[in-house]
């Protein structure tokens, strides 16, 4: 059995509701969603249990209804699990993720900026990547957001 | 004209100082820019120097479509440096955005934001380039200089 | 000033040298550093929304740009994921040629890298042999592609010119010249008093902090970490490569220096063995003008590390979500811990040895005593008042300077 079917089957046995959400694109890419309730147990384990030490970025999607959030986490050397994530757009809330990498900072802030998605645990700071001045309230990587010719 | 004066042109049409500053570019133009005062192009042979400070420059080499966080400090930078000044725009984006022209946080070109003496386009302007546009810049101040 | 108080100074966004405009404000006491905020998105061009409105083949010359040292890597990662995407089988000869510039782009980048962290200790003769030095890979990557910056050799489904017999044969003879000069670079920095005291223990970054803070490329493997993507997780041709992963574990700025000479040397391997086994047969397929709808996700050991590129597709001629993450940004985070503790004249190289360039000129714009009871700032004015103010205090008068000096003119 390969490295990523041992990883499927343990993700499996010990969160069944996984087994129709998770597919192995390719060789070392794993794909899977969960609801923002188990979100976190689940990121938990994989970060943690299954040692996938190296978080690659987080992506966000605009999915008309829904905001996304794609966690990428590699395991060394090369297994790569991308873990999916949907919530709201009226009220896009996660939880941050920097206790467990704090790397993740700058992600997050990019996910506050360009996607209006609010971190739950994220510290003040600077904001990347947009400017000071910058609306509030837009948005630029959502779907409807357009360049307003000023 | 006094002589001091003529003196100080003089010495900056033989040597005229230079600040580079990113305005948002992708780097490239911006190694080139390098690149054309290191040993195989050596523009410092006719006395240009790379500076570090806007008030020591004589002419603002600009690379990049100027992003809308950098445009104040653009601003501050060129009214931060003495009379008379010069800036060069050098690179397509640096002329007119290039391929950014229309992204949100682009301001398209130097020139949308301060005047602009020299337009050097390319993407990524060649190190021959810069240098034939610095000589035409030189040879400009010379001419006018002539005709005082 | 006085040593006792606490003071933030920020610097940047413009600084002599060279690349991206950063933004940095230094918490300092006397010398040390206390703590550091990075404001970064002096270079944010809207390229991620911008690529959703252009189609594929555009798309791969926007994305070329959204670094020139790096265009090749960028681009590359950009096509691997439509490529996956789309379910192409790409021919070896183009797979191999794509590596070769890959290599290529990471000499000249290396060699760049060495050139600027001379200069920024001082060391300018170190610049100006190393960027004389650089003009030869430029020239051949000028040679093999038409430019020495933005290749624009990828295209979805291949690559956009061929490498003929004699092409192959200048690559060689230039790889030659290089590794002889890239020795005496080793040989310079195991030696050369300069370098190694002036960078040894400076920017220190522990394999723990590494892991922790996900820094990748260069960085990392100078603390340790055994992490390469072309290795991990091949792409391209690197499978096929003969090649070793170079780690240090001296975990500062002299380690990421010996990292950067010793992957030169694999690199002219790795250069060798494409021309060596370049297969024969075409260097494009066809690829659909519309993507069918799925994503991907493609990694690419960039120069300076690990870039990420998501891609994806909606079946139509443009793509519905692009998402770059370039090396830099994950190396931000451990560039805080370096210097933490730190003396302010290490952090030029130590920012610049994860390279990504930066120089600063130190502009002191506004000055705030931390932690005194009325946060007070200062803007030029008043500062400039405040100096006058301490001169005169010490016996200079301005006034009468000035006066003294108009007198004379």
């Amino acid at each position: 059995m390969s490295f990523e079917e041992d990883i499927k089957q343990s993700l499996i046995k010990k969160f069944n509701y996984l087994e129709p959400v998770i597919r192995i694109q390719r060789a070392r890419r794993i794909f899977l969603e969960v609801t923002p309730e188990n979100f976190h147990p689940v990121f938990e384990y994989i970060a943690k249990d299954l040692k996938f030490s190296h978080l690659c970025t987080i992506t966000g999607l605009d999915e008309n209804e829904k905001l996304s959030f794609i966690y990428h986490l590699v395991q060394d050397p090369g297994i790569m699990i991308n873990l999916k994530t949907s919530v709201p757009k009226e009220n896009p809330v996660i939880k941050s993720i920097i206790e467990i990498f704090p790397g993740a900072e700058i992600y997050e802030r990019e996910l506050v900026d360009l996607f209006g998605a609010k971190v739950e645990g994220l510290p003040e700071g600077n904001r990347y990547p947009l400017t000071d001045d910058w609306p509030k309230g837009e948005f630029p990587l959502r779907k409807d957001w357009r360049k307003k010719n000023a | 004209m006094g002589v001091v004066t003529k003196a100080v042109n003089w010495a900056r049409i033989k040597s005229p100082w230079i600040l580079h500053f990113n305005t948002g570019a992708c780097n490239a133009c911006d190694i080139e820019i390098i690149a054309t005062l290191t040993p195989r192009y050596d523009l410092e042979r006719f006395g240009v120097q790379l500076k570090g400070t806007p008030r020591h420059a004589d002419v603002l080499v600009c690379s990049g479509p100027v992003t809308r966080q950098i445009k104040d400090r653009l601003v501050r930078i060129y009214e931060q440096m003495p009379e008379p000044k010069f800036v060069v725009a050098v690179g397509t984006c640096a002329c007119s955005g290039g391929v950014f022209q229309d992204c949100y946080n682009v301001m398209s070109g130097i020139n949308a934001v301060i005047p602009v003496s020299l337009f050097i386009p390319g993407c990524p302007a060649s190190p021959k380039a810069i240098i034939d546009g610095v000589v035409k810049l030189l040879q400009s101040l010379e001419e006018s200089e002539a005709k005082k | 000033m006085h040593n006792s108080e606490e003071f933030k100074i920020p610097i940047g966004p413009q600084h002599p040298a060279l690349k991206e405009p950063e933004s940095f404000s230094v918490a300092l006491k006397g010398e040390k550093i206390l703590g550091i905020e990075i404001r970064l998105g002096y270079n944010h061009r809207g390229i991620e929304k911008a690529a959703e409105e252009r189609t594929y083949i555009q798309d791969i010359y926007l994305i070329e740009r959204i670094c020139g040292i790096c265009s090749h890597s960028h681009s590359t990662a950009f096509v691997q994921a439509v490529e996956e995407i789309a379910g192409l089988e790409l021919p070896k000869r183009a797979l191999y040629i794509r590596t070769l510039i890959g290599e290529l782009e990471r000499v000249h980048s290396h060699l760049l890298w060495l050139g600027v962290a001379g200069h920024e200790i001082g060391f300018d003769t170190l610049l100006m042999y190393t960027w004389r030095d650089r003009e030869i890979v430029m020239d051949i990557l000028a040679l093999l592609t038409g430019n020495r910056v933005n290749y624009g050799i990828n295209t979805i489904g291949g690559v956009r010119r061929d490498i003929s017999k004699e092409q192959a044969e200048e690559v060689l003879k230039a790889m030659d010249t290089l590794e002889e000069r890239t020795k005496y670079y080793i040989e310079l920095g195991l030696s050369e008093t300069t370098l190694v005291k002036r960078l040894s223990g400076v920017g220190v970054l522990t394999y723990d902090d590494a892991l922790r803070l996900d820094a990748v490329g260069p960085t990392a493997r100078a603390s340790g970490v055994k992490r390469d993507v072309r290795k991990d997780d091949p792409y391209a041709a690197y499978g096929e490569m003969d090649f070793k992963v170079i780690t240090e574990k001296n975990c500062d700025v002299y380690g990421r220096t010996l990292v950067r000479l010793k992957e030169l040397m694999e690199a002219y391997q790795i250069i060798r063995q494409c021309i060596k086994n370049l297969p024969e047969g075409p260097v494009t397929i066809k690829a659909p003008r519309k993507i069918p709808a799925g994503e991907a996700l493609s990694r690419y050991e960039a120069p300076r590390g690990e870039d990420v590129h998501y891609v994806k597709a909606n079946g139509t001629e443009k793509p519905e979500r692009v998402k770059v993450r370039a090396p830099t940004l994950a190396n931000v985070q451990a560039v805080k811990q370096m210097l933490k503790d730190r003396f302010l004249a290490d952090m030029p190289i130590v920012i610049a040895a994860i390279d990504p360039c930066f120089s600063c000129t130190d502009r002191l714009v506004s000055l705030r005593q931390v932690d005194s009871k009325d946060k007070k700032t200062m803007n030029w004015q008043t500062l400039r008042e405040y100096s006058i103010d301490w001169h005169r205090k010490q016996g200079i008068d301005f006034k009468k300077l000035n006066q003294k000096l108009k007198t004379n003119v």
